[in-house]
């Protein structure tokens, strides 16, 4: 019955209120909840770019000096760091570092995006907003080696501590050499000339 | 007795019992009780083994948690080189005479993990294996049936890793310092086992 209700209520909404999205910014924001949540931190963070992805998806673009102050905004509404997740540009020579944040009061999920050079990549931990994040920065750091300035656990790597220089989630890293490296060339599946290809 | 050489002293559980072999074996076989380290997705169908359903504890199998009282031991999914240090004391840590069982593709070639950075890609290079389970992830069913089959092998005397390995230390020790270094012994294990 609920959701067969929800669309009618909103589909009523949209019709008085289309006044008003004309004043946030270029991208159209629906008048949804979503819509209204991004046009809030939007408000406060003109900065930003923010648009809904779909429902209960919204998305940020910030400029990498200012997610500090970003989040701290961001973190009123959403209350939860769900994730921090990295993903290497490598031809454009940059990380693109995306906060997850969840809503717990609106049940909306966000991607907070930014951007920065791939050479000694550095960024200012969010560990004071949430503390949960020295865990996700701890990973960011040793599969990307991206520095977390003000955390303090970004020690060697868990896994393997022998090899602390490499990041292996880098597109540039040769996994199969170092494999080749590490565990010996005699297995079957590395014969470059696949006479005994075993997958 | 006095007489004995030292060598011989050291030799001693290689020696057979021509006798009581038959029955040391059928006893050895009778009671094999499972260090199980759970190293990867495996080790989920370690419940299901010893309870109710496929319930190993018939066939006098006994989950064990100290290495020093051990038979079997069973390494049930990938396995990190950082794994592998401990893997390696706590074998050296069982009593002779002891059989590894390896449990699912990971530890036999590297399985989907084939190309990672961080999992072993052949178990045996390290420690000698006396049964390999394949599959990913392999049933209760299999290891069961792998258990089956250590028993067998148990009887007619093949299941000779321990042998194998004190044969052959040079070969072993070999491959394990190629992948940790040399010294990882003093400089890892000793964090853990005081004694070494
Ligand atoms: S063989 Fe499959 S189930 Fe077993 S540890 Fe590897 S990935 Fe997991």
């Amino acid at each position: 019955m609920d959701m067969n209700e929800k669309p009618k209520v909103e589909e009523k909404v949209e019709e008085q209120k289309p006044q008003e999205v004309p004043e946030v910014e270029a991208p159209k924001l629906p008048d949804t909840k979503e819509g209204k949540l991004v046009a809030e931190v939007l408000e406060k963070a003109p900065y930003a770019e923010g648009n809904v992805r779909r429902e209960r998806r919204v998305e940020f673009k910030v400029p990498a000096d200012r997610i500090k102050e970003f989040l701290e905004l961001a973190s009123e509404k959403f209350e939860m760091l769900i994730q921090i997740s990295v993903v290497d540009w490598l031809k454009e020579g940059e990380f693109e570092l995306v906060y997850q944040l969840w809503s717990v009061s609106e049940s909306v999920h966000a991607f907070v995006r930014t951007r920065i050079p791939r050479e000694n990549a550095k960024m200012p931990t969010v560990m004071d907003i949430w503390p949960v994040a020295e865990t996700y920065e701890r990973e960011a750091h040793e599969f990307f080696g991206i520095i977390f300035e003000g955390n303090p656990r970004l020690g060697p790597f868990i896994l393997e501590p022998r090899e602390y220089e490499k990041h292996p989630l880098r597109k540039d890293f040769n996994m199969l050499g170092y494999v080749k490296t590490i565990y010996g060339e005699d297995f079957d599946r590395y014969d470059e000339s696949k006479t005994n290809y075993v997958i | 007795m006095s007489e004995r050489k030292n060598d011989e002293f050291i030799n001693y559980e290689l020696q057979e019992f021509k006798l009581f072999e038959p029955l040391f074996k059928w006893a050895r076989k009778k009671s094999l009780w499972i260090v199980a380290f759970c190293t990867g997705c495996g080790g989920i169908e370690m419940p299901p083994l010893a309870t109710a359903r496929y319930d190993f504890e018939r066939f006098g199998i006994m989950p064990n948690p100290a290495p020093r009282m051990g038979d079997l031991f069973l390494i049930t999914g990938y396995v990190t080189p950082k794994t592998l240090k401990r893997i390696i004391i706590t074998y050296e840590m069982m009593q002779d005479p002891k059989y590894v069982m390896i449990h699912g593709s990971c530890p036999i070639n590297g399985g989907v993990y084939w190309d990672s950075y961080n999992v072993v890609k052949q178990f045996d290079k390290y420690l000698p294996v006396d049964v390999a389970i394949a599959g990913c992830m392999p049933r209760a069913e299999a290891v069961m049936d792998g258990i089956m089959e250590i028993m067998r092998k148990i009887e007619d005397g093949t299941a000779d890793g321990w042998k194998r390995y004190r044969e052959n230390y040079e070969y072993y020790r070999k491959n394990q310092d190629e992948l940790f270094g040399e010294g990882w012994r003093e400089k890892d294990a000793r964090r853990w086992l005081a004694w070494i």
